[in-house]
């Protein structure tokens, strides 16, 4: 390729042209800015858009009207595509704006950011993701789950298992199929313990990430003759791991997930095969509650909804307005407490660490987040698939937190020691 | 010892090898006929998947008319393919190919998902679901289908080049310039055997994405298409099949033997090892011709 | 125009053999490393610690990776792991006590040693088989590091890094981290510029061009193949722990899969394979391409209200990527090292195009 004067010109054009683009200018205006980096391209494709789509429409129902405490919510997204480059700098840049919340919702990413936050107290949502000792508050004030973790969800299913078998497990076998890596790895701890002080027999097996073949170890599944199984995985892993299921003739109502199921798994599964299968609910899904219904009339409803409006109101989508809601409400509390701010990490932290009982009109089991307990007081329930949705079949309620934080503080005591 | 879970590892491997293998037959094609590794295989796959997808949900085709659909259409990208990017890379390093591959494969996994949107997608071909048993012995109907179509398909390149056209691609896998000195168009040939692995790709991601739902994570076919084709010898058809059934067993059971031992999923490590161990004592693979130039 | 260039060039054969013969050149790069000294006092924290720390650190592992693929012709798919090794390895070692700079050391040694086994198969094969092979090492080394939990770290599978100081600064914020990537970086470069004029880069020139017709020159293509392999997974391995240390600060296994290895292979192809200023282009288009046309989409769809699905346009950057790393191959097979260089011929010439440089 030589260079004539024509190309030489031109490519020195096509250079100097993004160094000219504006810089994005705003009303003055009482905002606080979250950034919301997540990754739509390459692991977390499942859940990311849906879950996108549920914050953004919250957000603009409550700029609707009127923001909340006198402020307006911006939200920045972009992709990380779970590549630590483009995340860090997506924190950098969003710190730079003056966020004072992300949400990179991966746990890679989420993992990378915790020293960054801690050390910038920028606070960061971990729901469904990121480290489970998180839930710690006092070793990780900046870090906030505000969701029920993994070991939590492990607990939850385990208490309804022994409802099932009117509150005794002793001499069952409780097959964990999970994924190998860390995330599918991570409950072991709890059911093992749980093993112990309830009696049943547990056994596990892995399969490789991400899990678009298992077709070995279903087989393995159904010869273990299990009374209950428990499968962990996320995204393709988890329809695969149904299909593969249905396939072995196990009986799908004593088969349950964590909150990682959906109704789109539910589709490529097939609706009526998957009958009976359960999962964990951290908040409720469909359309019922007063949450989503306002987001249809006022959001969907006008034209300025995010995204497709069928996804309104699935499993993801209502998980991201549960988690937009308590980012909300932190504001308010924030608001509440110094109504001028100045808008800093440390001023939403006050918030998002003082809300109490909330339960955003139904939306969420009643959520408490204490300077301990990022957690928001553990609970959810259990749904089961019917065939058009999941009907839950459990009332909120939390079990085995003994286990839980016993794990918490021993991950978080050695956070503390080694991190900081 | 359990027997009969061996055994049945042992049949659903076979299935599920066979599946690999029509993975890996358009890498043996394209190797064969051009001396090119196609690392793109597994997103083409992907494309084939998504492009069935579309033409029976978002056109509304009849999936008995969108599968044969999808095979046109996808033989046309492939030669499109070849045309367009292959083409340029004749006489250049190997790494460029390697990489352009890979190029192509990063670009399809942005596009597809970006257009027709990243939530799984369902793919109902009509397998049947429920559980068959043989005594004891539990056969997975869908694997057993979906290999058996594998093997038909194998088995139907293996007669294609005994066909008249099968015979100029084999003449070119040869030797090109001397087809080309007899009149052959070799870069006709090269492109059709780019047709045909766009082809059989699509026929694998079919079968799999009605398994798996249609998403991204079809393109990580790739790595095991890459032991089978490097086992068998990445010029040998029969290889292919063959090499399928190995690596299927081989996984299979290394997911009930070895697994309880070493406490994790190894079944992705087994293809890795077992495209290092050919390597290293038989590069050229069970079948493939002895022509590795020996350092 | 700016090189200023008439008539006898040298005098003396010092000035002949200087790494940078034109005035201008050195003056440019001068002016370069002091603007990269000072940018912790220029810019602000986001340019910093967003693009020019990954700019350095990724360039610095895509230099060790053009040592072995750019000088010596072999191919390596599984560079990712051989970082990966080194980022564990130190991070360990850190973990124990060990001083960071023996620490660092060390990790590189790890990868040098298991990174020399990957190149015992570039004995027996090369080309695409080769290819494989580095392939399936990185399987089998992302699989042992994840599977051990001595290695990954417990049941989080994360391993923090202590604080840890450099010749007794302490590592902490972006200024000192800033300037210990750009040091080793800065090491690397001098390296491999200065590589190619010793024995040992013409040896692997001559096993690039052909292998046995090096042996025949008396160049063991055996020890040169290895040592290659060392040398580069040795960078590999360093970088791997500074990665770990200044950017990363925490470590778990899928920070160093095969997209690491595809990435920094991205680099080196679309820089300029065997150029020493291509992978410093290439790093940047690579990292940053979708960045800006991130940023790009979402400064744009605020401004106009113009909005693309979430999925389009989240895409979109996947989708630049892989046509940069197609276009590049087939319009520029030599990279963004190629097209500087066409540039500066331009202007080492101008204003008469058709003279000889």
């Amino acid at each position: 390729m030589s260079l004539d004067r024509r190309s030489f010109i031109a490519g020195s054009a096509a250079l100097a042209a993004p160094l000219v683009l504006p810089v994005q200018v705003f009303a003055q205006e009482k905002i606080v800015r979250f950034t919301l980096p997540q990754d739509f391209t390459r692991i977390y494709t499942f859940v990311t858009s849906e879950y996108n789509q549920g914050q953004r429409d919250y957000f603009t129902l409550v700029n609707d009207r009127g923001g909340v405490g006198g402020y307006k919510i911006v939200a920045d997204i972009t992709d990380h595509a779970n590549d630590l480059p483009r995340a860090i700098e997506a924190y950098e840049r969003g710190k730079r704006e003056g966020a004072v919340l992300i949400d990179p919702l991966s746990t890679p990413v989420a993992r990378a950011l915790v020293p960054r936050a801690l050390e910038d107290k920028i606070n960061m949502i971990t729901a469904y993701s990121g480290r489970s000792d998180a839930a710690d508050g006092s070793a990780f004030p900046y870090v906030l789950p505000l969701s029920i973790n993994y070991w939590t969800q492990a607990g939850l299913i385990i208490e309804q298992f022994k409802k099932t078998e009117k509150g005794s497990l002793k001499g069952k076998k409780i097959v964990f199929v999970h994924i190998d890596t860390p995330f599918g790895k991570e409950p072991l701890p709890i059911l093992n313990v749980l093993a112990k002080k309830e009696g049943y027999e547990l056994a596990a097996f892995p399969y490789t990430p991400p899990g678009n073949d298992q077709s070995a170890i279903w087989p393995q599944v159904r010869r273990a003759r299990p009374d209950f199984v428990i499968f962990w995985g996320a995204g393709v892993g988890q329809t695969v791991a149904l299909t593969e299921a249905i396939r072995n003739g196990l009986p799908m109502d004593r088969v349950s997930g964590s909150v990682w199921l959906s109704e789109s798994d539910m589709d490529v599964v097939g609706r009526e095969a998957a009958k009976g299968v359960m999962k964990v609910e951290p908040c409720v899904g469909g359309r019922e509650p007063k949450v989503i219904k306002d987001i249809l009339a006022d959001v969907v409803g006008k034209g300025k909804g995010a995204g497709p409006e069928n996804k309104v109101g699935t499993g993801y989508y209502n998980y991201g307005v549960q988690m937009a809601t308590l980012m909300v409400e932190g504001v308010r509390k924030a608001a509440e407490k110094a109504p001028n701010g100045p808008v800093t990490g440390p001023w939403l932290n006050e918030g998002l660490r003082s809300i109490t009982n909330f339960t955003a009109d139904g939306l969420l089991p009643p959520t408490t987040i204490t300077k301990d307990d990022h957690q928001g007081g553990g609970m959810g329930r259990i749904a089961r698939w019917d065939g058009a949705k999941f009907v839950p079949i459990t009332d909120w309620y939390s079990a085995n937190q003994d286990v839980v934080w016993e794990e918490i503080r021993k991950n978080s005591e050695e956070f503390k020691k080694s991190g900081k | 010892m359990d027997w009969i879970l061996l055994a049945e590892l042992s049949t659903n491997g076979v299935f599920v090898g066979l599946m690999y293998a029509l993975v890996s037959l358009g890498i043996v094609l394209i190797y064969k006929t051009s001396g090119t590794a196609n690392l793109a295989q597994g997103a083409i796959a992907m494309t084939g998947g998504y492009v069935t997808w579309a033409l029976a949900t978002l056109v509304g085709v009849p999936i008995w008319l969108a599968i044969p659909a999808a095979l046109v259409i996808m033989f046309g990208f492939g030669l499109l393919m070849e045309r367009i990017a292959l083409r340029r890379m004749i006489g250049q390093p190997v790494i460029m190919t390697i990489m352009l591959t890979l190029g192509v494969e990063i670009m399809l996994r942005g596009i597809l998902p970006g257009v027709f949107g990243a939530a799984v997608k369902r793919l109902d071909i009509g397998m049947p679901q429920q559980p068959l048993f043989v005594g004891e012995l539990l056969l997975n109907r869908a694997t057993m289908i979906g290999g058996s179509i594998s093997l038909l398909l194998i088995l139907l390149s293996l007669f294609f080049f005994n066909s008249r056209f099968g015979v100029v691609m084999r003449a070119v896998a040869d030797d090109q310039t001397a087809s080309w000195s007899v009149g052959i168009r070799v870069e006709r040939a090269i492109a059709v055997a780019w047709g045909l692995a766009a082809v059989s790709a699509t026929a694998a991601g079919v079968l799999w994405g009605s398994t798996q739902g249609v998403d991204w994570s079809l393109s990580l076919l790739l790595i095991k298409a890459l032991a089978i084709a490097i086992l068998g010898g990445l010029d040998s058809i029969p290889g292919v099949l063959i090499a399928g059934v190995i690596v299927g067993v081989a996984e299979s059971l290394a997911t009930g033997v070895l697994d309880p031992l070493v406490g994790g999923g190894s079944r992705d490590v087994v293809a890795a090892v077992i495209i290092l161990v050919t390597l290293l004592l038989k590069p050229h693979g069970l079948f493939g011709r002895h022509h590795i130039e020996r350092v | 125009m700016f090189y200023r260039r008439a008539g006898i060039r040298h005098t003396r054969y010092q000035d002949e053999r200087q790494l940078f013969p034109l005035g201008f050149d050195r003056g440019l790069i001068i002016a370069v490393l002091a603007i990269l000294l000072a940018a912790p006092f220029l810019f602000d924290r986001l340019y910093v610690s967003g693009y020019l720390l990954p700019w350095l650190i990724w360039t610095s592992a895509a230099l060790g990776l053009n040592l072995l693929m750019g000088w010596s012709g072999q191919i390596h798919l599984g560079y990712g792991a051989v970082m990966g090794i080194g980022a564990y390895g130190s991070v360990h070692l850190v973990r124990l006590g060990v001083p960071l700079e023996i620490a660092m050391i060390a990790g590189g040694l790890l990868s040098a040693t298991i990174g020399t086994m990957f190149g015992g198969a570039a004995l027996r094969m090369k080309g695409i088989y080769l290819a494989m092979a580095t392939l399936a090492m990185q399987y089998v080394v992302d699989f042992v590091i994840s599977h051990s939990t001595v290695i990954s770290g417990g049941s989080l599978a994360t391993l923090q890094v202590p604080p840890v100081s450099f010749l007794g600064i302490p590592l902490q914020g972006e200024v000192p981290t800033y300037y210990l990537a750009l040091g080793v970086c800065f090491v690397i470069t001098l390296f491999m510029l200065n590589v190619r004029r010793t024995s040992f880069g013409r040896a692997l020139a001559a096993l690039r061009e052909k292998d046995y017709a090096a042996q025949i020159l008396g160049i063991s293509t055996f020890r040169y193949k290895l040592l290659a392999f060392w040398v580069s997974s040795f960078i590999g391995g360093v970088v791997g722990s500074v990665l770990a240390v200044t950017y990363l600060r925490a470590i778990s296994p899928d920070q160093f899969h095969i997209e690491l290895s595809i990435q920094i292979l991205a680099m080196i192809i679309v820089g300029g394979l065997g150029s020493v200023l291509g992978p410093f282009f290439g790093t940047a288009l690579i990292l940053f391409a979708p960045i800006l046309l991130n940023n790009l989409l979402g400064f744009t769809a605020g401004k106009f209200g113009w909005s693309l699905p979430i999925d389009l346009r989240a895409h979109l950057p996947l989708m630049a990527y892989g046509a940069l790393v197609i276009g590049f191959l087939l319009y520029e097979p030599l990279g963004l090292a190629k097209i500087y260089a066409n540039f500066r011929n331009y202007l080492l010439v101008w204003p008469f195009r058709h003279a000889q440089r």
